[in-house]
């Protein structure tokens, strides 16, 4: 990414690669890959998995950016087709049983008091997660994690509101069930 | 494990809000993908139009609308006998041909197939030839087109005439197909 591209709106930058400027999508990998990043790991719980489905999702954004309505809001377009992407990474990893592995480069956040502690509780987080029923798991993540509003939701999940408003519950309760059981341990 | 006072859940939130650093290397990657991809383009007049009539939505109907719309049912049932018994209009099979010795894939790109290189590979007539061949079926019309050689080098037809009302940015060709 040249240093000319920052600041430079998402707009003008898909205006750029529709011209044939293909060089301006990396502006736009490099300004979202970290941003959708987060969701992809968190959903999919293994940096594999999660880099796996963002790379497929910025292949297809690209082959489908003529159908980018709104190229100012290119970023919540992108994570509409992460979020399907995931599901497909996700039903398929489910299916090979390798949900969920350990991955400690995952989480780059504040420091805690020590290392030790840090591993266990994100390793809690990371189990937790991944009892959820996948369709929970999306709807809390994109709810709390992201603070998105539920008609976002809806737009990017394709689900009705009041369902997900169900899912975000259920899987709060679920959450605090299973770290209550954790913590009993 | 968990601070006291303060909803686990929330804590986790916390957590999972914190940013998350993916490899840069994934930029090289996705640009060594898409590098191989054609320049993603606006749909043409007619593309917008088929996508536009064709894209699902809810109509909201009024009882007197809907009793129009009834109407116009009936009207349209009783009148389709008398449109089938009108001739279907023809439909012709070209063969597009492009001699390529060095390629390894080729595509039939146009107006017919939205300009998608998925839906038109062409073949080899011979194993080990150069001569790359698809059929494609189309009804009388005028027809822009072009050749996507191993999915980046877009070629016009060199023996059909240029199209001059291009707006897809490569150079491509015309067809016109008469009525029977």
């Amino acid at each position: 990414m040249g240093i000319d591209n920052v600041g430079t709106s998402d707009a003008e930058l898909v205006r750029r690669v529709l011209g044939g400027d293909t060089g301006a999508y990396a502006a736009l990998v490099a300004r979202y890959r970290d941003r959708l990043g987060r969701y992809a790991v968190h959903m999919l719980g293994n940096r594999e998995d999660a880099e796996e489905a963002l790379q497929d999702a910025f292949v297809r954004g690209y082959r489908s950016l003529a159908r980018c309505d709104d190229p100012e809001r290119f970023g919540a377009w992108l994570y509409g087709i992460l979020v399907n992407r995931c599901r497909t990474t996700g039903a398929r990893a489910a299916r090979r049983g390798q949900v969920f592995v350990r991955d400690e480069a995952a989480l780059n956040g504040a420091p805690l008091p020590s290392s030790v502690e840090r591993t266990e509780l994100d390793d809690v987080v990371r189990r937790a997660l991944a009892r959820l029923a996948p369709e929970y798991r999306e709807a809390f993540l994109l709810k709390h994690m992201d603070d998105l509003e539920y008609e976002e939701m809806a737009r990017l999940t394709g689900a009705g509101v009041s369902a997900l408003k169900m899912r975000v519950k259920r899987a709060r309760e679920q959450l605090q069930a299973i770290l209550r059981e954790v913590e009993r341990v | 494990m968990f601070e006291g006072g303060r909803d686990v859940v929330d804590q986790i939130i916390a957590r999972l809000r914190r940013p998350v650093r993916i490899d840069p290397s994934l930029d090289a990657r996705v640009m060594e993908r898409i590098a191989t991809l054609p320049t993603p383009r606006r749909a043409g007049a007619v593309t917008a139009a088929w996508r536009w009539l064709t894209e699902p939505r809810h109509v909201a109907l009024s009882p007197l609308s809907g009793l129009a719309v009834a109407t116009g049912l009936v009207a349209l049932a009783l009148l389709l006998p008398a449109l089938a018994r009108r001739p279907a209009p023809t439909i012709h099979e070209l063969q597009f041909v492009l001699v390529a010795p060095h390629a390894t894939a080729v595509s039939l790109i146009g107006d017919f197939n939205d300009w998608d290189p998925a839906r038109t590979p062409m073949r080899l007539a011979s194993a080990g030839g150069a001569v790359w061949t698809a059929v494609v079926p189309l009804s009388p019309g005028r027809y822009r087109y072009a050749f996507l050689v191993n999915g980046a080098r877009w070629l016009a037809d060199p023996t059909a005439p240029a199209a001059l009302d291009n707006d897809y940015g490569g150079p491509s060709s015309v067809v016109t197909v008469a009525g029977s």
